[in-house]
């Protein structure tokens, strides 16, 4: 079997508040000094979900995909030392600023040129955008079936048997291979790695494929091929106020509260 | 009050007064040998009287004496040897080994920590080793010719035999009392059938040596009764043989005619050799084997500080990190292992044990030895063999013999090893257990491996923080970065940082070295966790990255001199950074401010008119020794009234978050803080002050578990926050949010 986890290196999500700023006039998140990018922690427990199926398979094989710059080697070398054997960066100027649509266009094509890929596993959501529609339209691209926001996963003989989290309890799909999965929280801690495989992860090298490597256009991928617009980026700004309530006996403070509140919707 | 030193530092002393009696005796012995040989008395010691057996049965014995001690030695040695060289050669730093040998194997300074036992084992101890004394004079006197026994000295010598007869069962009496007639509960957590043994085995010893001696002087006046002028007793020497010369007279009240008192005296002596070699060869078979390996642990016991954690070399080379099998102890840890005598002392003061948590260091150590002598000698044959020693045990060592659990309820506090009595050292093997299960099996609890993670990703433990390092800066005015011309660096750490509860104390601390004048600078943002937690989980990769990564910045920005807020981090940068070549002049915050207070740079003057019970924190008291310096403190913040704590110094309580606790659940009956926190309720204080960002979040999270009433609570607070207020007056001089609103939200969460 070959099972394919992808994972993406986001900004910290435990940045600071203080210490996470925008670009108002780019739309941009700057990068917090100081403040390592992260793998996204749903990818870590897709490959934890992709993990768990090799060991039950055996004589099976992980690769991990990245999107990214240069820097998302480490979101690969954490996977890799978690037990995934080989790492694949997906780095191309075209390819950012890109949206779901056209990242899942980037790893689809890369997907398919492994070729001989029997199962895909992606976190159930980036935790920095939070779109959560990369797996699924990876699925639409690669015309496989799929599974989303699952925790749990076996394999029952070609097929896959998948437990999908609802919001009153859980369902038990069944999807033929190859499939799609994106996997959520529910599913479990991902595993610390053994330090024989971190040693092992940073000897492993791993493989640059560009837009061209993909046969991929640069008009289609990135932020040339998005169908989303990012109008504009934010921080909310939080504000506290403080209202006394006049009036000369409890009685008629209780009153003006009552009135204040029913003004602001709140009664 | 006395303020005591580590037991690293401390002189040897009051041996004298442990050995006088017994050496000086024996020394007195060999001088009137010498003196009194020329002389002729009437009183002389009979050679081979009432030829109770060939002379040459004692040396039998003792030859197949000798031989079970060699045989059972090498037979210990054999386990000993499937270890792993020491980090540390023993044969370097021999003077000071010797002086440990000496202060702590003969003179047993840890045996005295309790008072009972250290009364009960120098009685025991001192009088084996004078009526060793004893007999081998007798036996250069009756046997090589050397008639010294007589006049005087014969005088002395039935006196002081007499006597250390007497302590010894006075000993026996104690040991006897303990384990038959009171509910001391230590020593029966490991009953066996050798203890009672071992104890009653001796009392017969003794008794018999009081017997076969009654009986010579109630025989032998009848045998040599016309052997003109040589009567062996009078009645003038009759007051030194204080105890047998009683017992010969109530003998004599029978009127046995004198071949029966012979007889009895030929049976008496021949159970009394009999007994003695046999009790002496249980020490090949019983934890009475203590009485060499405990010197010899004493002898081997490390020099450098007991806060300092073995460094792994060439750890990017290595394929196995930690200790999973037996053999991958050291043979000294092998060693430790038959030292411990089950006294039960470490279980007795280990804080995971008091709360009712998996672990028992007595237990570990035991179910060690016994692991040890289960698959030891399979090993060491395999071993020879060139086959693969890990495939010889059918169980495993961590996780069957020693639980997961049982290695991360540990808090690395020392207790354990400051008392016990054999200098096991108990720490340095669990924590190689803990890197088997970290760095090997990655089989960790998941809040440590939280932590861990963050520390990798973010550079500090603290997960899911919303604060900055500059944070505690705000409201501060000018915050000088460290340029490398200031005379201190002050390091704040990632809790005095990036914790809320101790933003004040690192504060305090701040305006009180700026008030005192001294020149100093801070890291800011450049600040990145030190490793200790990551060490002390187990995961020295992650440690060492993390040491070698500051010791460059340090040497970068040219530090000399740290101040820290944090005893771990002070442990760390003192004990373990010369490990990575950064060797730093390194400072406890009370250790600054003490000496700012004492040379006048900083004026204590507002009164804080309370109680302030003062607790130890692990890392600076008992592992590094500082007792003095923080209560120098609180006796010269004018109105505060130091009160100690039922444990204290050396013998002080963990707050229950070091050893990484901090950031795991604690799995048992009741949590460490809680315990502690009841102690510090119970001193009637109206503050608990410490030096520990970690003790003081564990008290403010344990003191409204114990004490709900919010009415009168015992508050928690730093030394620097109370001389904060000594100094700058009610409030530090500025409005901030009372440390008690901390206390309710943090008990709040309590479950």
């Amino acid at each position: 079997m070959h099972f394919v986890v992808c994972a993406k290196q986001i900004p910290d999500p435990e940045t600071p508040p203080s210490a996470f700023k925008i670009d108002p006039q780019k739309n941009e998140v700057i990068p917090a000094q100081g403040i390592a990018p992260v793998l996204s922690q749903f990818d870590s427990i897709a490959a934890e979900a992709a993990l768990r199926l090799k060991e039950a398979a055996g004589d099976s094989k992980i690769t991990v995909i990245s999107m990214g710059a240069e820097s998302a080697q480490a979101a690969i070398k954490q996977v890799l030392a978690m037990g995934a054997d080989e790492g694949l960066l997906l780095n191309d100027p075209a390819f950012t600023k890109g949206d779901p649509h056209t990242t899942a266009k980037v790893l689809t094509a890369a997907v398919q040129k492994l070729g001989d890929v029997d199962a895909v596993f992606c976190g159930r959501q980036a935790a920095d955008w939070d779109w959560g529609q990369t797996g699924l339209l990876m699925a639409e691209g690669l015309g496989w079936p799929s599974a989303i926001i699952a925790k749990g996963v076996a394999l029952d003989g070609q097929q896959l048997s998948v437990e999908r989290v609802l919001e009153d309890g859980y369902e038990t799909a069944q999807a033929p291979l190859p499939a799609v999965v994106t996997v959520s929280n529910e599913f479990g801690e991902p595993r610390y790695p053994k330090l024989q495989q971190i040693m092992q992860a940073a000897r492993k090298t791993v493989t640059t494929w560009t837009a061209a490597d993909l046969g991929l256009d640069a008009a289609e991928v990135g932020e040339a091929g998005s169908r989303l617009r990012l109008e504009k980026l934010f921080i909310p700004e939080k504000e506290g106020k403080v209202e006394l309530m006049e009036g000369d006996t409890a009685t008629e403070k209780a009153q003006a509260l009552v009135k204040a509140l029913q003004g602001a919707k709140v009664l | 009050m006395t303020a005591e030193t580590p037991d690293q530092q401390r002189p040897v002393r009051l041996i004298g007064a442990w050995f006088a009696p017994a050496v000086g005796a024996s020394v007195l012995g060999f001088y009137g040998s010498f003196q009194l040989q020329e002389e002729t008395g009437e009183l002389i010691r009979h050679s081979f009287f009432n030829d109770v057996a060939p002379p040459a049965a004692p040396y039998l014995f003792l030859a197949a004496l000798t031989g079970l001690l060699v045989f059972g030695f090498l037979r210990h040695a054999t386990l000993w040897m499937v270890g792993q060289p020491t980090a540390q050669s023993v044969l370097r730093e021999i003077p000071h080994r010797m002086r440990n040998a000496v202060r702590l194997g003969l003179a047993q300074d840890k045996v005295r920590r309790d008072r009972y036992a250290g009364i009960m084992h120098w009685c025991i101890f001192s009088s084996i080793i004078v009526l060793t004394f004893v007999t081998a004079q007798v036996a250069v006197h009756d046997d090589f010719g050397i008639e010294f026994l007589k006049g005087d000295y014969l005088n002395f010598f039935t006196f002081y035999g007499d006597l250390f007869g007497l302590v010894g069962l006075v000993g026996v009496g104690m040991a006897l009392a303990r384990r038959y007639f009171s509910d001391f509960h230590r020593i029966r957590w490991d009953e066996r059938f050798e203890d009672h043994l071992i104890i009653l085995g001796l009392g017969l010893v003794l008794l018999t040596g009081f017997i076969v001696e009654a009986l010579r002087i109630a025989a032998e006046p009848s045998v040599f009764a016309d052997d003109a002028g040589m009567l062996t007793l009078t009645e003038d020497a009759a007051p030194f043989a204080f105890i047998s010369y009683p017992i010969a007279r109530f003998i004599e009240l029978f009127e046995m005619p004198g071949s029966q008192v012979e007889g009895a005296h030929f049976v008496s002596w021949w159970s009394h050799v009999t007994l003695s070699f046999s009790w002496l060869g249980l020490i090949v078979f019983t934890r009475l084997d203590h009485i060499f390996f405990a010197p010899i642990n004493a002898f081997l016991l490390r020099t450098d500080s007991p806060g300092r954690l073995s460094r792994i070399p060439n750890l990017e080379e290595r394929e196995i990190f930690g200790v999973g099998y037996i053999q991958d102890f050291s043979w000294k840890q092998l060693f430790e292992l038959d030292a411990c005598v089950r006294c039960g002392r470490c279980t007795e003061v280990c804080p995971a044990n008091l709360a009712g948590q998996p672990l028992s260091p007595m237990h570990l150590i035991q179910d060690l030895k016994a692991h040890l002598a289960d698959v030891g000698p399979a090993v060491q044959r395999v071993g020879h063999e060139g086959g693969d020693t890990r495939a010889v045990s059918p169980v495993a060592m961590v996780g069957d013999v020693i639980k997961d659990e049982t290695l991360w309820a540990c808090r690395t506090c020392g207790a354990c090893v400051q008392e016990c009595p054999v200098m096991i050292e108990h720490v340095p093997t669990i924590v190689d257990m803990r890197r088997y299960l970290v760095m090997d099996e990655a089989r960790l609890p998941a809040t440590a491996q939280g932590a861990l993670e963050n520390l990798e990703t973010r550079g500090h433990p603290w997960r899911g923080t919303s604060l900055e390092r500059t944070t505690w800066m705000e409201g501060l005015g000018d915050v000088p970065l460290f340029d490398g011309n200031q005379d201190y660096l002050y390091w704040v750490g990632c809790s005095g940082a990036l914790v809320e509860r101790n933003l004040p104390i690192t504060k305090a601390v701040f305006k009180l070295l700026r008030e005192s004048g001294a020149s100093f600078g801070v890291l800011g943002q450049e600040e990145t966790c030190n490793g200790d937690p990551a060490r002390r989980l187990g995961n020295e990769y992650l440690y060492q990255i993390l040491a070698e990564q500051l010791v460059m910045t340090f040497k970068e920005k040219n530090v000399q001199r740290v101040i820290t807020n944090c005893p771990h981090c002070f442990n760390t940068f003192k004990n373990e950074y010369p490990q990575f070549d950064g060797h730093f002049e390194v400072l406890h915050h009370t250790e600054f401010l003490s000496g700012a207070l004492r040379d006048g740079s900083l004026r204590a003057t507002h009164p804080v008119g309370e109680d302030v019970a003062y607790h130890d924190s692990c890392y600076l008291g008992r592992i590094n020794g500082v007792y003095d310096a923080p209560r120098q403190i609180v006796e010269m913040v004018p109105g505060a009234n130091l009160v100690e704590m039922r444990r204290n110094m050396s013998k002080g309580l963990c707050c229950g978050a070091g050893g990484g606790n901090m950031w795991q659940e604690e799995v048992g009956e009741r949590r460490v803080n809680h315990v502690r926190s009841e102690e510090a309720v119970r001193t009637g204080a109206q503050q608990v002050i410490s030096n520990c960002p970690f003790c003081i979040q564990m008290f403010e999270d344990g003191v409204p578990a114990v004490q709900p009433e919010e009415e009168g609570r015992i508050r928690p607070f730093d030394i620097a926050e109370l001389l904060e207020r000594a100094v700058f007056g009610p409030g530090g001089g500025e409005a901030k949010e009372p440390a008690a609103a901390a206390a309710v939200s943090d008990g709040d969460r309590e479950t």
